[in-house]
């Protein structure tokens, strides 16, 4: 699993043909799943500078 | 009576002997959404070997301890639905597979507290719920699920039997209300989880009939599906409403259905050989083109968006169109977001106009705001 930051706000899940873009929001189960995988010591890719 | 009138949980219309909610009438007494199974927007008519967690028709989550125990399709094995239903969910076992302890494999539904608050769960005046649902299994026996808070800390195990095989059966359930635990109340959050169980470890089933301080997601002894190879569940017509019996099932129209599914999920689909809109916009710069896509309905919160595929393009006069990379949203709210592309084969100008396209049915765009 690689999250990477998104250039304006919210992370990037990257998956096999797929862009999972995560908002900052504390309802949103996927950035639950984030805060979770941030907490077992991972931490995201920089932003893409494109 | 002259006129329609409201005595307790009955409302009696002027036609004698006829009451509002005994029949089929619309009224939104079912809390549970898409309990006919009707809208599938993620997989169709497709058969799915889940994820855990990964929905399979609308609002309904499949949770699999290992994935590829059971498959999910909508009107799997084309048996007839019941009588009134045209749609069923099918699971269908992939193993012969003794679930341990601690193994998990069930269907869910989480219901939002603002459609559970008024039932009053965790206070004195806690409400009585019905669930009743169409069920056909090639097994039978004892089968199991239970209704479970948020915090997974309190639950009800039920149970309900499959006499014969094969054939569609009407299962209910009545369920006194939670008087103690701390339950979800009017919030976005999940209020009630109503969960079916497909073969459960004994350390998550416990005693039917009786709340429990527990995360116990069906009843001790039920049949388990994923325990037979080629065994099949298929159910319809869920519904759960205050009350002590069941009543005729809460037919919605389509769009109704389907409304209340999009506050959760909805997906924005290409078309094989064809071109669909996205929405319109502008360059932000010269790689950089975005556009506005607003949701239907106003989601639970804000939503993940997520793109599958790699045939966005982008037009910004006749004959001029682009492919977007690196797509991203940003601005996100429950009522739209904004979509903006890393880059773009084809140079643009600041503040020139564009209009986001989808141009193939295998990329798609998923927004979702589920519990």
């Amino acid at each position: 699993m690689i999250y990477k930051l998104s250039r304006i706000d919210g992370v990037i899940l990257i998956k096999e043909n797929e862009r999972v873009c995560i908002p900052f929001d504390p309802a949103n189960t996927d950035y639950q799943a984030y805060l979770k995988w941030v907490a077992e010591g991972n931490t995201p890719l920089p932003a893409e500078n494109t | 009576m002259p006129y329609g009138t409201v005595n307790a949980d009955v409302i009696t219309t002027s036609t004698a002997g006829g009451v509002l909610g005994a029949g089929n009438a619309s009224i939104m007494k079912n809390r549970i959404i898409n309990g006919a199974m009707v809208i599938s927007q993620r997989s169709g008519t497709s058969s799915v070997s889940p994820t855990d967690g990964q929905f399979s028709v609308d609002r309904w989550k499949c949770r699999t301890d290992i994935t590829g125990k059971y498959t999910f399709q909508q009107n799997a094995g084309s048996v007839t639905p019941p009588v009134g239903f045209s749609n069923y969910l099918g699971i269908t076992s992939s193993t012969a597979y003794t679930v341990p302890s601690g193994g998990y494999y069930f269907l869910v539904q989480p219901i939002e507290g603002f459609n559970t608050a008024d039932l009053g769960w965790g206070t004195a005046n806690a409400k009585t719920v019905t669930l009743s649902f169409q069920v056909y299994s090639s097994l039978t026996g004892t089968f199991g699920g239970s209704l479970m808070n948020a915090a997974n800390n309190r639950s009800y195990p039920f149970t309900y039997t499959i006499s014969t095989a094969n054939t569609w059966t009407t299962a209910s359930v009545t369920i006194a209300g939670d008087t103690t635990g701390t339950w979800v109340g009017a919030t976005n959050g999940s209020g009630i989880e109503v969960n079916f169980g497909l073969g459960m470890g004994s350390t998550l089933s416990g005693t039917a009939g009786a709340w429990a301080g527990a995360s116990y997601y069906s009843a001790t002894g039920a049949v388990s599906v994923v325990g037979t190879n080629g065994a099949t569940f298929y159910i319809t017509g869920v519904q759960l409403e205050v009350g002590s019996s069941a009543t005729g099932f809460e037919y919605r129209q389509y769009t109704q259905e389907l409304v209340l599914c999009q506050r959760y999920f909805w997906r924005k689909s290409g078309v094989a050989s064809a071109v669909v809109t996205v929405g319109s916009g502008m360059a932000y710069n010269t790689t950089d083109i975005r556009c506005t896509l607003p949701n239907p309905v106003i989601m639970r919160t804000t939503p993940t968006i997520a793109f599958t595929g790699s045939n966005f393009e982008y037009e910004k006069a006749a004959s001029a169109r682009g492919t977007l990379s690196s797509i991203d949203s940003a601005y996100r709210s429950p009522e739209a977001s904004m979509l903006y592309s890393g880059a773009s084969t084809t140079a643009t100008t600041a503040g020139q106009g564009a209009i986001w396209y989808i141009t193939d049915s295998a990329s798609y765009i998923s927004i979702s705001a589920e519990l």
